[in-house]
C-alpha cells in the first residue's frame, strides 16, 4: 500500500516540476521520470495482488465527517490501477513528443501537468475505500481531464466540448452523492466496509443501484448518456483522448464492478438492465462509428461500443450472481475486466496512432486520407494491430475477452434458471464484431491503403520516435495479451470471482481455467502458423519474378485517386440498412454530394431539452440584479427560511 | 489440446484439405448438367491450380505488403478453422471450451485480411466487393452465432468438438425440431458466406454484380492460387460443418466416419448446384432479408431450446 501512495504522490509531484525545471529538456525528462517511476512504484503491488498475493489495506483517521479514510489493493483495483498507470506512461511519453509542436511550451507544461494530475486521482480513486476520498479522487479526475481536454481553448468547438463534458460529468457526481446518501443512511461512517455491511431493502437498494447505473453510465458513456463523449474525446489532444478513452471512462465500469461487489446480493433486474444497455451500447455506438468521417469521432463512437461489450459481460456476471451461478458470475465479470484492460490497451494504441497521423498530415478527415501505409510504416502497422484487436480478431487481446464472455453466455445458457436467455446476447456479441470489422476495414482502408486523396497527404512523413515508440509499446501489449490468454485470464478470473463475491478460499479454485491453457495454444498456434507462411511465401517470392502495374481498371489505365472507393461509400450499404439509426443527412446537388452526421441523442434530446431549460430560467433571470446587497439580502432571507423551518419540524416532532 | 488427439484426426483434416478444389467442381458440374450443358470437369479446379502457381506475379504499384500478406492469412485462417472440427466423429485436433468463437474469429481474421487486400489496390471495383463483403458478413456473423449457440444448449458442449460431435447423436431425437432448424440456417449461410446463387453468382464476370470474385481482380498467379484455393476451402469447411451437424458419425468407425464426411460435403455440393439452377440471382439489396430469414431460424430453434 505504501508503494501505492508513493506512486501518488511522485505523479502529483510529476506536473509542477516541469514548472519548476526552467530547461524544457530537463523538465521533460523529470516529468517522463516521475511519471514512469509511479508506473513501477504502483505496479509492483498491483502485479503481487493479481499473481494471488495478500490484500493490502490502510487507515488514516481523519477529523472529517464521514468517517476514516480507508485504502485498499485487493485484485480489483490492482487490476485498474495497472490500466490507468501502464496507458497513462505510454500516453504521457507520447504526448511529450506530440506537443513538441504546435503548442507554446506553456500549454505543453500545463498540458503535462493535468495529465499527471488526471493519473494521480484515478491511482487514488481505485484505492479509495470510503467515500470521502473516493468522492475527492472522483471530482480531481473530472477537472484534471477537462482541463487536458480545452488544452485548444482558443477553438470554440472545443470549449463547447469542454463544457460539455463538466455539466455531464457533474451530473453523475450529483448522482454519487444521492448514491452515498441512500447506502450510507443509517451506516456508522461511510467506508466502503460499513455500506457493504449493510442490508437495504428492496427500494432503498433500487435507488443505489438506479444512481449508480446513471452515475458511472454517465462516465463510462453508456448510450443514452454517452453525447459528451464523442465530442470530449475528438476536442482533446489524441494522447489525452487516449487516457480519456482508456482510462477515464473506464472508472464508471470501475465504479459499477466496485458496486456490484460491495452489493453482494444483486437483484436480476440489475443484471438484465446491464445487458440490454450493453446490446444497446454496443449495437448503436458500432453503427454511429460506421457512419463518422473524422477519425477520432470515430474511435470515440467505438469507445461506447466497447463499454456496450464489457456491459454484456458485467450483465451477464450479475445474473449469475443473482441466479445462483458463481461459475456464470466470475466468467462474466472477468471477461468484462479483461476486455476493460484490452479495450484500454488497443483504444489508447489507436487514438495515438490517430494523433500521430494528425500530425503528419493535418486533418481528420477519412475522405481526404490514403496511402499513408507506405509513408508512416510503424503508424501503419501498430494501427492495424490495433484495429484488428478491436475487431476481436484472433490471435489479439480483444479476441481474448470476447471469448470470455461469450463463454459466461454460453454457461448462463445451459444453467436451469431465467439466465439462460442470456445466450441470445452472443449473438449480439457476432452482430457487434461484425460490424466492427466492417468500420476498421473502412479506416484501415481509407486511411492507411490505396492512393492519398489529399496533397497534405502525400507529403506526409512517419512521425518522430518520441512518437512511434509509445505506439510500438502498446501494439506489443496487445500482441503478448492475445497470445497468452493462459497467462492473463487467471488474474483476471481471481478479479471476476472477487466481484462475484467468492469467499477468499474458492478464489484459486475459480482461478485455474483449464481452457484459458488450451485457447494459448489455439493462438500460439495461429501466430505461429502466420509466421510461418508468412516466411515460407516471402523465401518464395523472393525466387519468383514479378511485375509491377497499375491497378487493374478493367482496361482503362490511368486510374487517379478520385477514382477509389470513399470511406462513405465503403460505409453506405451497411448504413443504409440501419437507416433512420445512423443520423446521417445527405446533401446533394447537381454536381457535390456531402454527408452530415448528427448525434441523435445530443442534436435530438440534450441541445433542445438545455434550451428549453434556458428559456424556463429566463423567468427567473430578474432576481440576478448584480448588486451585492441584494444578494446579501437573499443570502439572509434563505437562512431566515431554514430557521423557520427548522423550529416548525422541531416543534412537529 | 493438441497432445491427446487422435493422429487419425489429422488425417481426416489432411483429406479434406486436398478434396477441397473439387468441391465447387462438383456443383458447377451439377448445375451444367441439370442445365443441359456438359460443363467442365470436375477436377479443373486442380488443374487451375496448377496453371496459376507456375505463373509469374503482377502487382500494383499502389498497393502494399497487405495485400500480398492477404491471401496467406485467408488460407492459414481456414486451415485453424478446419481444425476445430471434429471431423471423425471423435475428437477435433484443436479444441477448448468456447472454442465456437475461435471458429467464427478465424473465419473473420480471413475475412478483414481479403478486405484491406482488396482495398490495397486503390481500385473503386475491389472497394465495392470489400463493402458488399463486409455487409453481407455483417449480417451472417451473428446468425452464425446463433447457430452456435443453439447447438451448445442442444448438447451442453461449449466446444464444437462436442456440440457437433460425440454428443450430437444423442441431440437429434431429443431436439430434432431445432437441429434441423439451425441446418437450414447453415445452409443459408454457407450459400451468402461463399457467394452462391442466391446472394452473388460465381460465374458472372461482370464486376459491378459481384462480391468475392471482385475483391481478387489485381490478385495474379501464385496469390489468385491460394485465393481460389481458399474459397473452395471455405465453402468446403462450412458444407464439413453442415454435416458434422446432421450426420451424427460417433458410432461410425474412426475411418468411415471421414470419408462419411467427405461423401456429406460432397451432397451438399450437389445441392448448392441444385440450388444454383433453380434459382436467380437476388437484388444486392434483398440478400439481408434473405440473412435475417434465417437468423429467424436459428432463433426460433434457440426459443424451442429454451422452452
Amino acid at each position: 500500500m505504501t508503494f501505492v501512495f508513493w506512486s501518488v504522490a511522485l505523479l502529483l509531484v510529476a506536473g509542477p516540476i516541469g514548472a519548476l525545471v526552467s530547461r524544457r529538456a530537463a523538465a521533460e525528462f523529470a516529468y517522463r521520470a516521475c511519471v514512469s517511476a509511479a508506473l513501477v512504484l504502483g505496479a509492483v503491488p498491483a502485479v503481487r495482488v493479481l499473481a494471488g498475493g495478500s490484500v493490502a489495506s490502510r487507515t488514516l483517521a481523519t477529523p472529517m465527517p464521514g468517517g476514516p479514510w480507508v485504502f485498499g489493493l485487493d485484485a480489483l483495483s490492482a487490476l485498474f490501477l495497472l490500466i490507468a498507470l501502464g496507458v497513462g506512461t505510454a500516453a504521457a511519453w507520447f504526448g511529450v513528443a506530440y506537443l513538441h509542436r504546435g503548442v507554446t511550451a506553456r500549454a505543453a507544461r500545463t498540458s503535462h501537468f493535468f495529465l499527471s494530475t488526471l493519473l494521480a486521482a484515478v491511482a487514488a480513486l481505485v484505492v479509495a475505500r470510503a467515500a470521502v476520498p473516493f468522492l475527492i479522487a472522483w471530482e480531481l479526475m473530472a477537472l484534471a481531464s477537462y482541463g487536458a481536454i480545452v488544452l485548444d481553448h482558443g477553438q470554440a468547438g472545443v470549449r463547447r466540448a469542454g463544457l460539455l463534458y463538466l455539466a455531464a460529468t457533474h451530473t453523475g457526481t450529483l448522482l454519487l452523492f444521492v448514491l452515498f446518501a441512500a447506502w450510507g443512511a443509517g451506516a456508522p461512517d461511510l467506508t466502503f466496509a460499513a455500506l457493504g455491511g449493510r442490508t437495504l431493502d428492496p427500494a432503498a437498494r433500487a435507488i443505489v443501484l438506479g444512481a449508480a447505473l446513471i452515475a458511472f453510465g454517465f462516465k463510462a458513456g453508456v448510450v443514452p448518456l454517452h453525447f459528451w463523449l464523442p465530442e470530449a474525446h475528438s476536442a482533446a489532444p489524441s494522447h489525452i483522448s487516449a487516457v480519456m478513452s482508456g482510462v477515464v471512462i473506464k472508472m464508471g465500469i470501475y465504479g459499477l464492478l466496485r458496486v456490484s461487489l460491495l452489493m453482494g446480493a444483486l437483484p436480476a433486474w440489475w443484471g438484465w438492465a446491464l445487458l440490454a444497455l450493453g446490446g444497446v451500447s454496443g449495437v448503436l455506438g458500432v453503427v454511429w462509428a460506421l457512419a463518422q468521417h473524422d477519425l477520432k469521432r470515430l474511435l470515440a463512437f467505438h469507445s461506447v461500443e466497447n463499454i456496450g461489450i464489457i456491459l454484456l459481460g458485467i450483465g451477464v456476471g450479475a445474473l449469475g450472481v443473482a441466479y445462483g451461478h458463481p461459475a456464470v458470475a466470475a466468467l462474466g465479470f472477468a471477461g468484462a475486466a479483461l476486455h476493460t484492460m484490452n479495450h484500454a490497451l488497443f483504444k489508447s494504441l489507436l487514438f495515438l496512432g490517430a494523433g500521430s497521423v494528425v500530425h503528419a498530415t493535418g486533418t481528420r478527415e477519412l475522405e481526404r486520407m490514403g496511402g499513408l501505409a507506405r509513408r508512416m510504416p510503424v503508424t501503419a502497422l501498430t494501427f492495424l494491430i490495433g484495429s484488428a484487436a478491436i475487431v476481436g480478431l484472433p490471435p489479439l487481446n480483444g479476441f481474448v475477452s470476447e471469448w470470455l464472455i461469450a463463454r459466461s453466455m454460453f454457461g448462463a445458457g445451459l444453467s436451469a434458471s431465467p439466465a439462460r436467455v442470456a445466450v441470445l446476447g452472443v449473438g449480439v456479441l457476432g452482430l457487434i464484431g461484425a460490424l466492427a470489422l466492417a468500420c476498421f476495414a473502412k479506416v484501415f482502408g481509407a486511411v492507411f491503403l490505396g492512393r492519398p486523396r489529399d496533397a497534405s497527404v502525400v507529403v506526409a512523413g512517419e512521425s518522430a520516435a518520441g512518437i512511434t515508440r509509445p505506439m510500438a509499446v502498446l501494439a506489443a501489449a496487445c500482441v503478448a495479451v492475445g497470445l497468452l490468454p493462459g497467462v492473463v485470464t487467471p488474474p483476471v478470473l481471481r478479479a471476476g470471482a472477487l466481484v462475484a463475491g467468492h469467499a477468499n478460499p474458492v478464489v484459486p479454485a475459480a482461478a485455474s481455467d483449464p481452457a484459458a491453457m488450451a485457447a494459448t495454444w489455439f493462438t500460439l498456434g495461429l501466430g505461429g502458423a502466420l509466421l510461418l507462411l508468412w516466411g515460407v511465401v516471402r523465401s518464395g517470392w523472393a525466387r519468383t519474378p514479378w511485375a509491377a502495374a497499375t491497378t487493374w481498371g478493367c482496361g482503362y489505365g490511368l486510374p487517379t485517386a478520385r477514382m477509389q472507393y470513399t470511406a462513405s461509400s465503403f460505409a453506405a450499404p451497411l448504413l443504409g440498412a440501419y437507416r433512420g439509426m445512423t443520423g446521417v443527412r445527405v446533401v446533394r446537388t447537381d454536381a457535390s454530394l456531402a454527408t452530415h452526421v448528427a448525434d441523435p441523442v445530443l442534436d435530438a434530446v440534450v441541445t433542445p431539452g438545455w434550451n428549453r431549460l434556458q428559456e424556463a430560467a429566463r423567468r427567473i433571470r430578474p432576481l440576478h440584479r448584480g448588486r451585492l446587497s441584494i444578494y446579501l439580502m437573499y443570502v439572509v432571507a434563505a437562512l431566515l427560511a431554514m430557521l423557520t423551518y427548522l423550529m416548525l419540524a422541531g416543534r412537529g416532532a | 489440446m493438441t497432445g491427446h488427439t487422435d493422429w487419425r484426426a489429422l488425417v481426416a483434416v489432411a483429406m479434406v484439405l486436398l478434396i477441397a478444389p473439387a468441391i465447387p467442381g462438383i456443383a458447377t458440374k451439377t448445375k451444367s448438367v441439370l442445365t443441359g450443358r456438359r460443363g467442365a470437369p470436375v477436377l479443373q479446379g486442380y488443374r487451375d491450380l496448377a496453371k496459376l502457381v507456375r505463373k509469374g506475379r503482377v502487382y500494383s504499384d499502389v498497393s502494399t505488403w497487405v495485400f500480398r500478406a492477404g491471401p496467406v492469412v485467408v488460407v492459414a485462417s481456414l486451415v485453424l478453422a478446419l481444425l476445430m472440427l471434429p471431423l471423425d466423429g471423435r475428437s477435433a485436433p484443436l479444441h477448448f471450451a468456447g472454442d465456437v468463437v475461435a471458429f467464427a474469429g478465424a473465419l473473420a481474421l480471413g475475412r478483414f485480411a481479403l478486405v484491406l487486400s482488396g482495398l490495397d489496390t486503390g481500385s473503386s471495383f475491389e472497394g465495392m466487393g470489400a463493402s458488399r463483403e463486409v455487409t453481407i458478413a455483417s449480417f451472417a456473423e451473428p446468425v452464425l452465432f446463433l447457430c452456435f449457440a443453439a447447438l451448445v444448449l442442444a448438447t451442453g458442449h461449449l466446444s464444437l468438438n462436442g456440440a457437433v460431435g460425440p454428443a450430437i447423436g444423442a441431440a437429434w431425437p431429443r431436439d430434432t425440431a431445432s437441429l434441423v432448424l439451425v441446418a437450414l440456417a447453415l445452409f443459408v449461410l454457407l450459400l451468402a458466406e461463399n457467394a452462391r446463387v442466391p446472394v452473388d453468382d460465381p460465374a458472372t464476370h461482370l464486376e459491378l454484380t459481384m462480391v468475392h470474385e471482385v475483391i481478387v481482380l489485381d490478385h495474379s498467379g501464385p496469390d489468385l492460387a491460394l485465393v481460389l484455393y481458399g474459397s473452395a476451402l471455405k465453402l468446403t469447411l462450412f458444407a464439413a460443418l453442415l454435416v458434422c451437424v446432421v450426420v451424427p458419425r460417433a458410432a461410425l468407425r474412426a475411418w468411415t466416419a471421414p470419408v462419411a464426411v467427405a461423401a456429406g460435403v460432397a451432397v451438399v455440393a450437389v445441392l448448392v448446384g441444385v440450388v444454383e439452377s433453380a434459382m436467380a440471382r437476388l437484388r444486392l439489396t434483398r440478400v439481408p432479408q434473405l440473412i435475417v430469414g434465417a437468423g429467424a431460424l436459428a432463433l426460433f430453434g434457440i426459443i424451442l431450446l429454451l422452452r
